[in-house]
């Protein structure tokens, strides 16, 4: 099958539609898309607009009425479905977690339905626990009654990871946790993808973690009609009709510079001692950067490689610094 | 609930009170026991009375009594769990109205006429006590078994299916393993009630517990009548109480 190198590979949607009987219109209506092998794609939309529906069909959860879905290259339509579903992790915001089974044995589950010899399931039980950040002495026994909400999260991701699939489906799968922990889990996954570099769908109606995680991001309406499919920053710089527009919100420029980190843009003068500037970190992402500017009512501050200005700022997004009051973007700073 | 404290080891205090509960029923059949046998003895039994009291007849109706009872529950469960199943899966939403008003009528209908019904057909005896019992006593666990299946978490099943496991493996690794309680708990009503009606089984010459009493009335005896409807009580109790101990052994942990 299609999993023979873990590493992602790509997806195709061809003319995918799904139309429930009895209904007057389909829910999923001719999608084309192409998913770039190692991405994390979201799918961003309002609730109803068919976005699970559609990530569903490609794991046939939801057996499509018509169009075509390949999985590198493979015709996905042509397999038996239990097969599939076993070569391609999935993650859901319930996180449907077998209450009875513990957590070595939830994210056993996979590699145990393919076959694989009892020593190897175990390793792997382990190794993924740890890549989770779960300390596998003391969660491998555990019942996941026995987990906090973010806990079970992570069980849930790792199970998902358990075979090892170049494609995971994720269906707001930090939806039900609190927005502390659900930050955590974000940039922890961040991390990982970067590492494991799967095929990622991602579906989510939150805007802001469509930013945070997407390489590339579908903002769909609805039956799952594509407004647009471009990177963040690009849909951020452009969106492309009102629909995106009013899915940014108004803070667009700010969420650009939430993508940039100080080390994206070149630093002026000397590496500054203490002479009275706000200091930043490495890898500070330029939203907190300019947070901190206005904070301290400065228009500069400190980063470790040099002095970072508010026309560098406004550069990064393509903005002409000089013209724009600093007033003006303090009263965007809501 | 205590048993999931048991399996956490959190608190103590439930386990004691679930340990004592466990021994208490025990205890207050065999005190019951003790003084009906005590009350027994300090009678002057006549001829009618000794050819119904003593250890031979009571061993005997006491194990016609629970072959009955388990007989007919054995049967219930074969017959009423699958029966469960099929009525808990959506695609049979059609037939399980059709199960459901079956199960109900053989509930409602009077077990007494079941039986009387059951003879003209099979005529008197063993099975046909069994007949009536198990029509009885399907309900409970009918019922039980479909909505244990049906409460479960629908992201547990999606969940399973999104992993790949077949139908029959969530219905087997996952469904049935947490309806596990809920199938307990009606088998548990299914084994008192069917002890309970097991005395009915006297009328069809089934034997069992109901024959002391019935003869009792018949031939206005009443310690023959009270023996028997001591110990069908003590059976009723102590059945309940094994229930109580394999929901609490069978229960998945974790729960």
């Amino acid at each position: 099958m299609f999993d023979r190198d873990p590493a992602g590979v790509r997806i195709e949607l061809r003319g995918l539609t799904k139309h429930y009987p009895g209904q007057p219109a389909p829910a999923v209506d001719n999608v084309n898309l192409d998913i770039p092998a190692g991405e994390l794609v979201v799918f961003v939309g309002p609730s109803g607009c068919g976005k699970t529906t559609t990530m569903k069909m490609i794991n046939r959860l939801v057996e499509p009425t018509s169009g075509e879905i390949r999985i590198g290259g493979e015709d996905v339509l042509n397999l038996h479905p239990d097969e599939l579903r076993r070569h391609i992790g999935y993650a859901i915001q319930q996180v449907g977690l077998f209450p009875h089974l513990t957590v070595g044995e939830n994210v056993a589950l996979v590699p145990k339905l393919l076959g694989w010899p009892a020593a190897k399931v175990a390793d792997r039980v382990e190794e993924l626990l740890s890549l989770v950040n779960l300390e596998p002495g003391a969660y491998h026994d555990r019942y996941p009654r026995q987990l906090s909400g973010g806990q079970q999260q992570r069980v849930g991701v790792a199970r998902a990871l358990a075979a090892d699939p170049p494609v995971m489906l994720m269906d707001e799968p930090f939806g039900a946790t609190d927005p502390i922990t659900r930050e955590h889990l974000q940039s922890e996954f961040a991390k990982l993808q970067k590492k494991l570099r799967k095929t990622i769908i991602f579906v989510t109606h939150d805007f802001e973690e469509a930013i945070t995680l997407g390489d590339r991001i579908a903002v769909l309406r609805e039956r799952s009609h594509i407004a647009q499919y471009d990177t963040p920053a690009n849909i951020l710089a452009a969106p492309a009709d009102d629909y995106v527009a009013g899915f940014i919100g108004q803070d667009a420029t700010l969420k650009r510079l939430a993508l940039l980190t100080v080390d994206d843009v070149p630093a002026v003068g000397p590496v500054p001692s203490s002479n009275g500037l706000p200091r930043v970190d490495a890898g500070t992402s330029l939203r907190e950067a300019l947070d901190t500017m206005v904070a301290h009512g400065s228009d500069r501050c400190a980063t470790p490689s040099g002095v970072l200005t508010y026309t560098a700022l406004c550069e990064a997004v393509g903005t002409d610094g000089a013209k724009t009051g600093h007033e003006e973007v303090a009263a965007g700073d809501r | 609930m205590t048993a999931d404290t048991i399996a956490i080891g959190r608190s103590g205090a439930p386990v004691r009170a679930s340990g004592l509960r466990h021994v208490l029923t025990p205890a207050a059949i065999a005190v019951v026991l003790v003084a009906l046998y005590a009350w027994v003895s300090t009678l002057e039994l006549d001829s009618i009375e000794r050819r119904s009291l003593n250890r031979e007849v009571i061993v005997a109706k006491v194990v016609e009594h629970l072959q009955m009872t388990v007989a007919a529950t054995a049967l219930v469960v074969i017959i009423a769990v699958p029966l469960g199943i099929v009525a808990s899966r959506s695609r049979n939403r059609f037939i399980t109205p059709v199960i459901l008003t079956a199960g109900n009528l053989g509930q409602a209908v009077p077990c007494i006429g079941l039986l009387v019904l059951a003879t003209f057909v099979l005529g008197v005896g063993f099975q046909t006590a069994l007949v009536g019992l198990v029509i009885y006593a399907v309900l409970p666990v009918l019922r039980n078994t479909m909505v244990g299946l049906q409460q479960i978490d629908p992201a547990l099943v999606e969940s399973a299916r999104g992993m790949g496991m077949t139908k029959g493996q969530v219905l087997r690794r996952v469904e049935l393993k947490l309806a596990v309680p809920a199938i307990l708990a009606g088998l548990r009503t299914a084994l008192v009630l069917t002890v309970g009606v097991a005395t009915l089984g006297a009328f069809v010459a089934a034997g069992g517990l109901g024959e002391l009493i019935i003869n009792g009335l018949k031939l206005n005896r009443m310690p023959v009548t009270i023996v028997g409807g001591v110990l069908t009580a003590c059976i009723a109790f102590f059945i309940d109480w094994l229930g109580s101990l394999a929901e609490k052994l069978l229960k998945p942990r974790g729960m």
